[in-house]
C-alpha cells in the first residue's frame, strides 16, 4: 500500500511540476498558435537566473524568483520583437525551423558561457528537504513548492483568459489574427504579450524546480518533448487541460510504481522482473497517441 | 664572370650533402594522424573533458622529450622507429550519439585518412565506431569503455586497453565477500545477511545493460541476492519512480551504472526519498567526474565507485604522482579514471606506433598483437598491457585491474577518493554502514 501511496502522491506532484513547465508553452502554442520550439530552452536559462543569481548574492534561490520572471518577460517580449513577429508573415514551417533555430542558438551561447557540466544548488530553503509523512508518503520540499505554484498560476492564467478584457484580446488575437486587428485590438501587442508572459512562467519554473534538478545547457529539450505533448493532450487552447493533462502524465510516469505495487502485493514473480523503468517515457506517447486516434483535439481542446 | 669565392663552393656544397645524405626520415617524418571520439559535449561532456585532457597531455609527452618522466614515450621526440614522426590527434565530439560516432569515425577515415582511431567512451558508441574500424580496416585502440560484448565481435582491427566489466563487477563481488571476511581495512567482519539483499539501477544503452547482467550473474556465483533490477534512461528528467522501485525491496546493497548528470539526479533523488542502503556503489562514470563531488558535496561521503585510477595511487606508484601533477597544473583537477585512461590508450597508441615502425595498417596490427608495455611505465595500477589474440576476449589487455574508491571527507573538509580495495593497497578505513542521506 506504501508504494502505491508513495507513487500516487509523486506521480501527482511531478504532473504539476510539467503542469507548470508547460504552463508558458500552453500560452505560446495552445492558446496563440506559435510554435516555439525554444521553450526547453528558456526553462534552462530560468534554471541558470535562479542558480547564478543566488550563487552569487549568496541569496536563499527562492528570492530569486522575481528576476526570473522579469529575465523571462523580457526574454519573451524580445525574442517576438526581434524574431518571431517576422516568422510569423511566413508559412507553418518558417515557425518550426525558425523557433528551432533559436533553440539551438539559445543552447550554444549558455554552452559557451557556462560550459557544458552540471551545476546544482547546495545551499536554500528548499534545497535537499524532502517530508516523510508515513505510508510511504515521501514529499519533495521542491516539488510541493513547484505545485503551489503551479495551482496560482494556473488559477492566474485562467482568470486572465476568462475574467479579463486583455484575456478577450488574446484569445480573439489568437482565433483570428485579421478580424481582431479589424476590431482594433492590437494584435502584434497581444503576442508579444503572450510571449512575455509564456516565457516569465517558465524561467520561475526554471528558477524553482533548480532547487531540485542539476542544470547544464541540454537540460531543455526532454522538457520541450513533454511539454509539447502535455499541451497537445490538454487540447490545443485550454488552460485547465493542460494542467489536467501535466497530472496524466505524471502519472503515466509513475506507471513503474504502480506495477511495482502490484507485483509486490500480489506477489506475482514475472511481474518483478518486467522492466517497467525502461519504458517509462514510451507510456507518455502511446497515451498521447491513444487520445489522438480518439479524440484528436486533445482532452479539453477548444479550437478545430 | 665572377667567380664564387672557396669558402662559399665549400658551404653550399656542405648544404648540398646535408640535404641529401641527411637521414631521409627527417624529410618524410610524416605526421601520424589518430582520430579521437569523446563525448565533448552533452551529458557525459564533463568525462569527455577529461579524456581529452588525459590524450592531449600523453601526446606532449610523446612528442616532447622529457628524460625525467620514466616512460619509453617521454625518452624520444614523437616515433622514433618512424625518424621521429610527430604524432597528431583530430578530435571529434559524437555526443554520446552511436550514429554520430559512427558517421564521425568514417569521415576520419575517408576524409581526414588519418592512421587510427581512439575512443569512444560510451560503449554503445564504441561498438558502433569499431564496426566502421573493422570495415575499413582501420586499427582502433579503446581507452575507456567497458561492455565486455565489445572484445568478444571477433574483430582483427580492435584492442581495449582497460579492464571491462567482467574484471570490475568482479571486483565488487570480491570485494563484498571481503566484507564479509574481515578483510577490509578497519572493518570487522560484516554478517553476510546484512549485505544480503542487493538492488541495481542502471542506464539502459549497452553499458548499463551489460552490467546490469552481470551484477545478476556475479550476485549467483558469490552467493547474493539481487532483489530488483531496473534499466532507466540516462536522459530522464525525474528519477522518483525508479528510486521508489528500489527501496520499495529494502536492498542492503543499491548498485549503479550512470552516466553523468543522471548519477547526481540519482543521488539527489536516493536523498529526497529517504534511502538508507548499508552500500552504495557506482560503476566509475558518473560517479566519477568531478562534478559529482562538486554539486552533491556531502551528500558523496561513503559512496564506493570503481574506477582505475584515485589519486592516493600516486603514494605507490611514482610515475603516477609525476604525471598527476603535471595534469593538475594543466586543468586544475587529478586525474580520474576517465583521464588516466585516455592517457594509457594513448601511450598504447605510441608503443605499437614505435613498434610497427610505419603506418600501415598491418604492420599496425602486427605490432598491436605483441606489444607488452610493463606495469611500472603505467599511470595506472596495472600490471602492464598486453593484448590478448586468442581465446574469448580478442584484444583485450590481459594485464589490467581495478579499483575500488570510497568518498571521505579529509581533515581539511575536502572530499576525495580514499581505497578501499584491493585490500592491500587500501588508503583508509571503509565508512560502513553508508550515512544516512
Amino acid at each position: 500500500m506504501d508504494i502505491l501511496l508513495g507513487s500516487l502522491m509523486s506521480g501527482l506532484l511531478l504532473g504539476m511540476v510539467l503542469a507548470l513547465v508547460a504552463l508558458g508553452l500552453t500560452i505560446i502554442f495552445g492558446l496563440m498558435d506559435i510554435v516555439n520550439f525554444a521553450h526547453g530552452e528558456f526553462l534552462m536559462i530560468g534554471m541558470y537566473t535562479g542558480l547564478l543569481t543566488a550563487q552569487a548574492t549568496g541569496l536563499d534561490p527562492l528570492l530569486t524568483l522575481p528576476l526570473a520572471a522579469g529575465i523571462g518577460f523580457l526574454l519573451g517580449i524580445l525574442c517576438y520583437g526581434g524574431f518571431v513577429k517576422f516568422l510569423l508573415r511566413g508559412p507553418m514551417i518558417a515557425q518550426l525551423l525558425g523557433t528551432f533555430g533559436l533553440m539551438l542558438v539559445l543552447r550554444n551561447i549558455a554552452l559557451m558561457l557556462f560550459g557544458s557540466e552540471d551545476r546544482a544548488l547546495l545551499h536554500g530553503l528548499l534545497v535537499g528537504k524532502s517530508f516523510d509523512i508515513g505510508m510511504g508518503i515521501i514529499i519533495s520540499a521542491t516539488k510541493l513548492a513547484v505545485a503551489v505554484l503551479a495551482v496560482l498560476s494556473f488559477a492566474g492564467v485562467w482568470l486572465l483568459m476568462n475574467r479579463t478584457k486583455l484575456g478577450k484580446a488574446l484569445t480573439a488575437t489568437a482565433l483570428n489574427r485579421q478580424g481582431a486587428r479589424y476590431m482594433g485590438i492590437p494584435t502584434e501587442r497581444m503576442n508579444a504579450l503572450a510571449w512575455g508572459i509564456g516565457s516569465a512562467t517558465v524561467t520561475v519554473a526554471g528558477a524553482l524546480i533548480a532547487n531540485f534538478w542539476s542544470v547544464n545547457p541540454y537540460v531543455g529539450l526532454t522538457f520541450t518533448m513533454i511539454a509539447f505533448t502535455v499541451v497537445a493532450l490538454g487540447g490545443f487552447g485550454s488552460v485547465p487541460g493542460a494542467f489536467f493533462a501535466g497530472l496524466v502524465v505524471g502519472l503515466i510516469m509513475e506507471i513503474p510504481g504502480f506495477w511495482d505495487f502490484f507485483a509486490i502485493t500480489f506477489n506475482i514473480g514475472w511481474m518483478a522482473h518486467v522492466p517497467m523503468t525502461s519504458f517509462k517515457y514510451m507510456w507518455i506517447y502511446v497515451a498521447y497517441f491513444v487520445i489522438m486516434l480518439v479524440r484528436p483535439r486533445g482532452l479539453f481542446g477548444w479550437k478545430q | 664572370m665572377k667567380r664564387w669565392p672557396r669558402s662559399q663552393k665549400m658551404m653550399l656544397g656542405l648544404v648540398m650533402i646535408a640535404v641529401l645524405v641527411l637521414p631521409s626520415a627527417l624529410f618524410a617524418a610524416e605526421d601520424i594522424k589518430i582520430g579521437v571520439l569523446f563525448p565533448l559535449t552533452g551529458g557525459a561532456a564533463s568525462a569527455g573533458r577529461e579524456l581529452r585532457a588525459g590524450a592531449e597531455l600523453a601526446l606532449e609527452i610523446a612528442n616532447n622529450p622529457m628524460p625525467d618522466i620514466n616512460m619509453t614515450m617521454a625518452k624520444n621526440s614523437g616515433v622514433k622507429s618512424m625518424g621521429g614522426a610527430k604524432i597528431t590527434l583530430i578530435f571529434k565530439d559524437h555526443e554520446g550519439n552511436p550514429t554520430l560516432g559512427a558517421d564521425l569515425a568514417k569521415k576520419l577515415i575517408l576524409d581526414d585518412k588519418v592512421h587510427g582511431l581512439m575512443g569512444a567512451y560510451h560503449s554503445s558508441v564504441t561498438k558502433a565506431v569499431s564496426a566502421v574500424a573493422e570495415q575499413y580496416g582501420i586499427p582502433l585502440i579503446n581507452d575507456s569503455s567497458t561492455s565486455p560484448e565489445l572484445t568478444r565481435q571477433g574483430y582483427k582491427w580492435f584492442w581495449r586497453t582497460t579492464p571491462h566489466d567482467v574484471y570490475f563487477t568482479r571486483d565488487l563481488f570480491e570485494f563484498l565477500k571481503g566484507m564479509t571476511e574481515g578483510k577490509v581495512k578497519g572493518l570487522p567482519a560484516v554478517p553476510k545477511k546484512d549485505i544480503m539483499n542487493l538492488a541495481s539501477a542502471c542506464e539502459k544503452t549497452e553499458w548499463g545493460s551489460a552490467v546490469s547482467e552481470l551484477i545478476e550473474k556475479f550476485s549467483k556465483d558469490y552467493g547474493f541476492e539481487v532483489k530488483k533490477s531496473i534499466l532507466y534512461a540516462a536522459k530522464a528528467t525525474d528519477l522518483s519512480s525508479e528510486v521508489r522501485s528500489l527501496t520499495a525491496v529494502k536492498p542492503d546493497a543499491m548498485l549503479f551504472a550512470s552516466y553523468g548528470s543522471d548519477s547526481i539526479l540519482m543521488m539527489k533523488t536516493l536523498k529526497d526519498q529517504k534511502a538508507a542502503p548499508r552500500i552504495l556503489w557506482g560503476q566509475n562514470a558518473g560517479f566519477e567526474v568531478p562534478e559529482f563531488v562538486s554539486t552533491l558535496g556531502e551528500t558523496t561521503v561513503g559512496a564506493l565507485t570503481r574506477t582505475v585510477f584515485i589519486p592516493k595511487i600516486a603514494q605507490v606508484k611514482p610515475v603516477a604522482a609525476k604525471i598527476n601533477a603535471m595534469y593538475k597544473a594543466k586543468t586544475g583537477n587529478d586525474l580520474s579514471g576517465a583521464s588516466a585512461r585516455s592517457f594509457t590508450g594513448l601511450q598504447a597508441w605510441v608503443h605499437v606506433l614505435e613498434k610497427a615502425g610505419s603506418v600501415k595498417p598491418a604492420d599496425i596490427q602486427k605490432a598491436a598483437n605483441s606489444i607488452e608495455i610493463p606495469g611500472d611505465e603505467l599511470v595506472v595500477p596495472w600490471q602492464g598491457i598486453k593484448f590478448a589474440t586468442s581465446g574469448e576476449d580478442i584484444g583485450q589487455n590481459t594485464l589490467g585491474m581495478g579499483l575500488i574508491g570510497q568518498y571521505q571527507k579529509a581533515a581539511d573538509g575536502k572530499i576525495d577518493l580514499e581505497i578501499v580495495y584491493p585490500f592491500n593497497v587500501a588508503t583508509a578505513n571503509m565508512i560502513y554502514p553508508f550515512p544516512k542521506f
